[in-house]
């Protein structure tokens, strides 16, 4: 059985059983890496991706329940342009130290920037709470949004 | 100058490894448009067996094309000693480099060797990323083979040019020969330069000619690291690439009674099921089929003496130890009985903190592709002299057969030292036929599996006499011996440095001391977790001495002061801590200030901690960092290894720890090991203090302070004496 995706606005036809989780079905059929695995069960936010618009953990949602609709991961980030802001922001304040959260981390945030285009700290620390940095880089990422932010608004 | 992205597009020019060079491109690499030579300049070492570590070993003669490589198109690749973890050194590393030879930052590339050969050693023998001596230690090796390099292409151009070498520089790639405005890019140079003799005494580079290092650099790795693009082991490929998981005892050490390998026969995509110490990895097209598999296996495991083994009993060992008899001493200095004889007062404490997990985000994981003759691993290791050997043993590899494709790390922490995955991945390549084999670990087998940090617990007791000095200072600790775990030699039959270390060795001027250790042995595996005894021993003498501070009536500023009289280190990073928190004044109202400082790793960092309550819980506002590293090689990145460190540490101070019941372990994920969150990070102001200092540490110096500053802030707050970590124990967090 196989269903049909739209990956970053490429259609892509996985075999991967109903129930396998999207992380495993990019990472080990579509051989695309950057989704990490973290945790399995939601609780580190390394895994997120888009589908539709809002953020979804690749690790705990069942490809067969994305069929016809988009998915977006880090991969297609670059495609948008509240997308490239981030990781231009990103660049410029050095974020990542280990980098392995931060691709999760990127993709929260753009779901932030897109429903609140200038968030306050509090919308930051709600829309980022389920995004685990063990390198503890929370305070550049939180420079970086509100940069980002500023970026997109002139 | 830019300084991003053709370092970073190393990791995609030199594939499977993320930044290693695999047999097949080493001594090519992929140049902007066609394949050139990349020469090295001076020849390698061939590998060697791993050494044990002795005491002391004779230096090495490090040859400098073990670091430098410079294709014919100019591009130069530096062969780094030390893996990215996160800790920012392959940028700082290929900062020295680059200033040293003259190289054009914007070509620079960097990879990892891909061998255990005695150039890449440690002073103690081995091929590690621990330590925090990515820079204190390799600065002087690096820049030593940066200047050899130099001096070769030098003497090459002085030739063709017909100039003295005098006359010429290196700089942005070419030496120029200033005087007629000549310009020979290195690449020109470097077919003649490979043949000449290496200068075994060069010149190196003064001080005024510093471009990078000592100015905050981007990182080279950050492009990739916000795109996917970046390589960690856990996302290596090779083709015919299977996937494992493992199924281990939960039981620490338990061995495997029986198995059914039918038990997961004709599941989708199985492979095949391979016994492994202590277990199974089941092999399988993708890791999720892998998984389920995993999970329905049949197993048993045998009965062992640690299937009662529970926390509480370790606690009343520990306790029970730190009540026994005279013990051989680990330090001992002055005469403890005359110190405690007629003391002015005396002030006593007992500390305690729990095992804690790395949970690093990156899983365990190893990818291996066992041949007859050959052993390649893909991997995020911070030891892969522990890995030749561990592999060379259980698979009966030489060092000369195994290979290392190191990526960057998810997080290492520490952890990433040990070889179980990598012997799994072995073990299960082999059974598959040599296909490569790449073993992931779930979650809960990483947090669940062992090597934590030990748990530990420390006896205080201290005589002061009656201008408030300490006299007389006894520290029992209890608990295991970690060093000795890892196979490290007691020093004088008694000392683990790995348990003692930040006690033994610590700053104060107290002048009769007495330090003993009561062994508590414990079923799980152990491992250095980021600076090592120091987390730990940092807390016990720290917390206590603003215990004794309180006791003589001293301002807990002014009683370090008072005992660190020719300590101008540990007074520098001191005073500019109290400067920045204003300490002496006032706190906000509501705020409570706590104070510590601890030299780790050759760094001493003071740290005042500025929290408040709420909801009777602990909130960490401010965190003010003093460091005295000597000399910041790429100052931003010793502020984000302050601020993380700090992060790291509260994490544990607060909330995190493993508990043991029935011999395994209770927690599994990041809902029972909880790590701090967006919204719970303090602010970290970090001051780099430059005296003149030799180089310290970075990665690990900002994480011993914290505990017990945040303790003595806590204990102001909750108006009880925070002595045990972590605080939620308390019900503080």
């Amino acid at each position: 059985m196989s269903t049909q995706l739209q990956i970053n606005s490429r259609r892509v036809r996985v075999d991967s059983a109903a129930e396998t989780p999207l992380l495993w079905v990019l990472r080990d059929e579509l051989g695309m890496t950057g989704t990490k695995y973290g945790c399995g069960v939601g609780l580190c936010g390394a895994c997120t991706v888009h589908v539709g618009n809002d953020p979804a953990r690749a690790c705990i949602t069942p490809v067969g329940a994305l069929a016809r609709q988009q998915v977006r991961t880090i991969e297609g980030l670059e495609q948008d342009r509240i997308g490239r802001a981030l990781q231009g922001a990103w660049i410029a304040n050095d974020v990542p130290q280990c980098g392995y959260c931060q691709c999760g981390q990127l993709m929260s945030a753009a779901v932030l920037l897109r429903t609140t285009p200038k968030p306050s700290d509090t919308d930051i620390t709600q829309a980022m709470a389920g995004n685990i940095c063990r390198c503890g880089t929370y305070d550049r990422i939180r420079a970086a949004i509100h940069e980002a932010a500023r970026a997109l608004s002139v | 100058m830019s300084t991003t992205t053709p370092a970073a597009r190393a990791s995609q020019t030199l594939p499977p490894a993320a930044h290693g060079l695999s047999r097949r491109q080493f001594g090519l690499a992929a140049g902007s448009a066609v394949l050139t030579v990349a020469i090295p300049l001076g020849a390698q070492t061939p590998p060697q067996p791993a050494a044990p570590a002795p005491a002391a070993r004779p230096p090495v003669n490090r040859a400098p094309g073990s670091f430098i490589r410079i294709g014919t198109d100019g591009v130069v690749t530096f062969l780094l000693p030390t893996c990215e973890m996160g800790q920012g050194i392959h940028t700082a590393q290929a900062m020295i480099l680059a200033e040293e030879l003259g190289a054009d930052w914007t070509r620079v590339r960097t990879a990892m060797p891909e061998q255990v050969t005695p150039d890449y050693r440690l002073p103690m023998g081995q091929q590690r990323s621990v330590g925090s001596f990515g820079v204190r230690f390799w600065h002087d090796p690096l820049r030593r083979a940066a200047a050899q390099t130099r001096e070769l292409l030098t003497l090459a151009a002085a030739e063709r040019l017909s100039v003295p070498p005098a006359s010429l520089n290196a700089e942005d790639g070419h030496i120029i020969h200033a005087a007629s405005g000549r310009r020979v890019p290195f690449g020109d140079l470097v077919q003649a330069a490979s043949v000449l003799p290496v200068p075994q005494t060069p010149v190196l580079r003064p001080a005024e000619q510093r471009k990078l290092t000592g100015k905050t650099m981007r990182r080279i790795d950050t492009p990739d690291k916000v795109t996917g693009r970046a390589l960690y082991a856990v996302d290596m490929k090779a083709p015919g690439m299977l996937h494992g998981a493992v199924r281990l005892s939960p039981v620490f050490r338990a061995e495997v009674e029986s198995m059914d390998p039918a038990s997961v026969r004709g599941m989708p995509g199985v492979v095949a099921v391979v016994p492994v110490p202590n277990g199974a990895v089941i092999v399988a097209r993708s890791w999720w089929q892998a998984k389920q598999a995993a999970d329905k296996l049949t197993i048993r495991f045998k009965a062992t003496p640690n299937d009662r083994v529970s926390t509480p009993e370790l606690d009343e060992r520990m306790r029970a130890a730190l009540d026994g008899g005279t013990l051989p001493a680990a330090l001992q200095r002055g005469d403890m009985d005359a110190a405690f004889r007629a003391p002015h007062r005396v002030v006593e404490a007992d500390y305690a903190v729990p095992l804690l997990a790395h949970a690093c985000m990156e899983p365990i994981n190893c990818m291996a592709q066992a041949g007859p003759d050959r052993l390649d691993l893909w991997t995020g290791t911070q030891a892969q002299d522990i890995l030749l050997r561990e592999c060379g043993a259980a698979g009966g590899y030489k060092p000369e057969q195994v290979y290392f494709h190191n990526a960057y790390l998810g997080g290492g922490f520490g952890r990433k030292t040990q070889a179980e995955s990598a012997i799994q991945a072995m073990l299960a390549s082999r059974a598959v036929g040599g296909r490569p084999v790449k073993v992931l670990w779930s979650r809960a087998d990483d947090m669940q599996q062992g090597q934590y940090r030990q748990t530990m617990m420390c006896r205080m007791r201290a005589a002061l006499d009656a201008d408030g000095r300490i006299q007389g200072l006894r520290v029992r600790v209890a608990g295991p011996q970690m060093g000795r775990d890892n196979g490290i030699p007691l020093a004088n039959g008694v000392v683990d440095g790995m348990s003692l270390t930040g006690i033994i060795d610590m700053q104060y001027q107290i002048p009769h001391m007495l330090v003993d250790h009561a062994v508590v042995p414990m079923p799980m595996a152990l491992s250095p977790w980021r600076s090592i005894a120091n987390s730990f021993t940092g807390f016990f003498m720290e917390a206590f001495i603003n215990e004794c501070a309180a006791a003589a009536g001293k301002d807990p500023l002014e009683f370090r002061r008072q005992h660190l009289q020719g300590r101008p280190r540990m007074l520098a990073v001191l005073d500019r801590v109290a400067q920045s928190a204003g300490w002496g004044s006032p706190a906000p109202a509501g705020v409570a200030r706590g104070l510590a400082v601890v030299e780790s790793y050759g760094s001493p960092v003071a740290q005042v901690v500025e929290a408040r309550l709420r909801d009777g819980h602990v909130k960490v506002e401010k965190v003010h960092v003093a460091i005295d590293c000597g000399r910041a090689i790429n100052p931003g990145q010793v502020e984000s290894q302050m601020s993380g460190g700090v992060v790291d540490a509260l994490s544990v101070a607060l909330r995190a720890k493993i508990t043991i019941k029935d011999g395994r372990a209770e927690q599994s994920s990041f809902g029972d090991y909880q790590i701090l969150r967006m919204g719970e990070e303090p602010q970290v102001l970090t001051h780099i203090v430059e005296i003149g200092s030799p180089l310290g540490g970075v990665g690990e110096p900002g994480v011993p302070p914290l505990a017990p500053a945040l303790a003595a802030a806590a204990s102001i707050l909750s108006g009880k004496q925070v002595r045990r970590l972590p605080l939620a124990d308390a019900g503080l967090a």
